[in-house]
């Protein structure tokens, strides 16, 4: 643990502080939270407390922002690997690949990928999808030609290092070298693209669930907010709004100060 | 120049791989009208939907494009949209980002002489705290914290709020490269030496300093307008303006799959301008960017 950067541990600390108090408050324990909250009743759901609400939603959209950041983390993984290993035009149409996924705007495709999920579903041809699997599968989607080219570069780097070519010299193969010594470089490198993944997915998520498209259930915090909104207009939703943006910022807070100082932070010999 | 060719092919390469991905992914959706009970969408849209994709006849992936241009509607005569209509609201979307670009560049240039300022006293902490505040505030709440004064009472202009609250993740991302690259160029020697010769701090910013800060500003800013195009959405629906925005959103929820098939290959083409503008203005202003080229 000494090893961990400070701004790391407390980024990580923020974060599984959130949730396990959304955990507690939103999903154990209810009840107190209910009696507690001095932000009183949601405008639209006068049975339902305000801090209710938010933290509920905070446990759900966490939830896809895990999922979803863990899946595009290692599909992009996957992809990176295969493009160092292959090599040439392989590589190059990954490489492709990347930049036009990259191009487009997350919360854009995400539409589109739940219109058509959600049609799937409806028609019976889901493949056992609800609607916290296929979100977290449409955010997969959109999110890993980030995580796919920063591992390829990362890769790439690391590949350049005398270790490496000391293996390579000595007969190892790209397996081999890949397994024995790139992953362990690339491990921590691998926890920090998964946090800067976590508050994309999150945010993307709350887009695209505001906007009435993404049916979750629970409701997740853009979910909420979006179910709300007319009434929130209208009489002045403040008290509503704040408690789920201040939770939105101490999330992306966390994962942003545990991502940068473990991206950056200089590996040990072991 | 070779290189920025091939950089150019490969961005206008993405327009017809999106019409065509969008295009059959549409109409390969099984939207069903048979019975009540799972009933997707009724009937007449259904019908509207297999007249305007053009499904089981040749070139059917054309027939969206050839009724737009010749002035037919898309859709259902209710909820569709002519090629004039597209235009109208694109463009209105297309002013939004307009008026966003410039807010969003004060907000980097700001953000970025203030996290220099602060990178060594008490306020360093704000170097972090802002980017992530700002990060983890998606358009649609300060859009909603605004739109009571916006659409309520009509105190604000709706576009130039929706502009603000647009610019405002965007400028701070941007301030963050810039912040670096200001960092950076601040600890050259060619600095030392000017301050040395006795010129103001202002001068050796703006004659010496911010010239070389521009070409890590404009790598940022295609992302930048794709986050500033993308971001107006959500502003747009909250603060009820009837733009491309609001027709993308209600095509999607309504199903309107021709509708989403034209607006997502309309907006991949209003990207795609947005990055050869970019790179053009990156070639004119940038030297090392000519030179990398030639």
């Amino acid at each position: 643990m000494n090893r961990v950067p400070v701004r790391a541990r407390v980024g990580l600390a923020l974060l599984v502080g959130l949730g396990l108090l959304s955990l507690l408050a939103g999903r154990l324990f209810p009840e107190a939270l209910a009696q507690t909250c001095p932000l009183g009743m949601d405008p639209t759901r006068p049975d339902r407390t305000v801090c209710e609400l938010a933290f509920g939603g905070l446990w759900v959209s966490l939830a896809v922002g895990l999922a979803a950041g863990a899946l595009s983390t290692l599909i992009g993984l996957t992809v990176a690997a295969v493009a160092r290993l292959s090599g040439g035009v392989v590589e190059q149409t990954l490489l492709r690949a990347v930049d036009a996924v990259f191009a487009l705007p997350d919360v854009l495709v995400v539409m589109v990928l739940q219109l058509a999920g959600q049609s799937l579903a409806d028609a019976g041809q889901g493949g056992g999808l609800g609607p916290f699997g296929l979100m977290v599968a449409s955010l997969a989607l959109v999110g890993w030609a980030g995580p796919a080219r920063m591992f390829r570069n990362r890769l790439a780097t690391l590949e350049s290092q005398e270790y490496v070519a000391a293996s390579r010299a000595l007969g190892g193969g790209g397996l081999h070298l890949l397994r024995v010594h790139l992953w362990p470089a690339l491990r921590p490198f691998a926890l920090a693209v998964f946090l800067s993944r976590l508050p994309a997915a999150i945010l993307t998520e709350s887009t695209v669930s505001f906007f009435g498209i993404a049916r979750m259930e629970p409701m997740s915090l853009g979910r909420y907010l979006g179910t709300s909104y007319a009434a929130l207009i209208y009489e002045g939703g403040g008290r509503v709004v704040l408690p789920a943006w201040a939770l939105l910022v101490l999330l992306v807070l966390g994962a942003s100060l545990a991502s940068q100082a473990l991206s950056g932070a200089p590996r040990r010999a072991a | 120049m070779k290189a920025v060719a091939q950089r150019l092919v490969r961005q206008v390469v993405l327009v017809p791989v999106v019409a065509i991905a969008s295009y059959f992914l549409m109409a390969a959706l099984p939207l069903t009208t048979e019975t009540d009970a799972k009933r997707q969408v009724s009937r007449e849209l259904a019908a509207s939907y297999r007249r305007d994709l053009g499904i089981g006849e040749p070139l059917g992936f054309l027939r969206p494009w050839e009724k737009l241009f010749r002035g037919e509607r898309l859709g259902t005569s209710a909820q569709g949209i002519t090629g004039d209509e597209l235009l109208t609201k694109l463009s209105g979307s297309v002013g939004v980002g307009l008026m966003a670009l410039p807010l969003a560049l004060t907000w980097a240039l700001g953000f970025a002489l203030l996290r220099t300022r602060w990178r060594k006293g008490r306020w360093s902490a704000m170097g972090d705290v802002v980017p992530a505040v700002a990060f983890g505030t998606p358009v649609f709440i300060p859009a909603l914290l605004l739109a009571p004064a916006v659409v309520e009472r009509g105190n604000l202009l709706p576009e130039l709020c929706a502009a603000l609250v647009t610019s405002i993740w965007p400028g701070i991302f941007l301030g963050t490269l810039v912040g670096d690259s200001l960092e950076a160029e601040l600890s050259r020697d060619y600095v030392r030496t000017a301050l040395g010769k006795g010129l103001s701090r202002a001068t050796v910013l703006r004659r010496h300093v911010l010239p070389n800060v521009w070409p890590a500003m404009l790598d940022a800013v295609g992302p930048v307008a794709t986050s500033l195009l993308a971001g107006s959405f959500a502003a747009e629906r909250v603060l009820g303006l009837p733009y491309f925005g609001q027709l993308y959103v209600l095509a999607v929820l309504n199903k309107q799959v021709a509708v989403v098939v034209v607006a997502t290959t309309t907006f991949a083409t209003l990207l795609v301008i947005v990055s050869l503008a970019v790179e053009v203005l990156r070639y004119a202003v940038d030297p090392r960017s000519r030179e990398a080229t030639t």
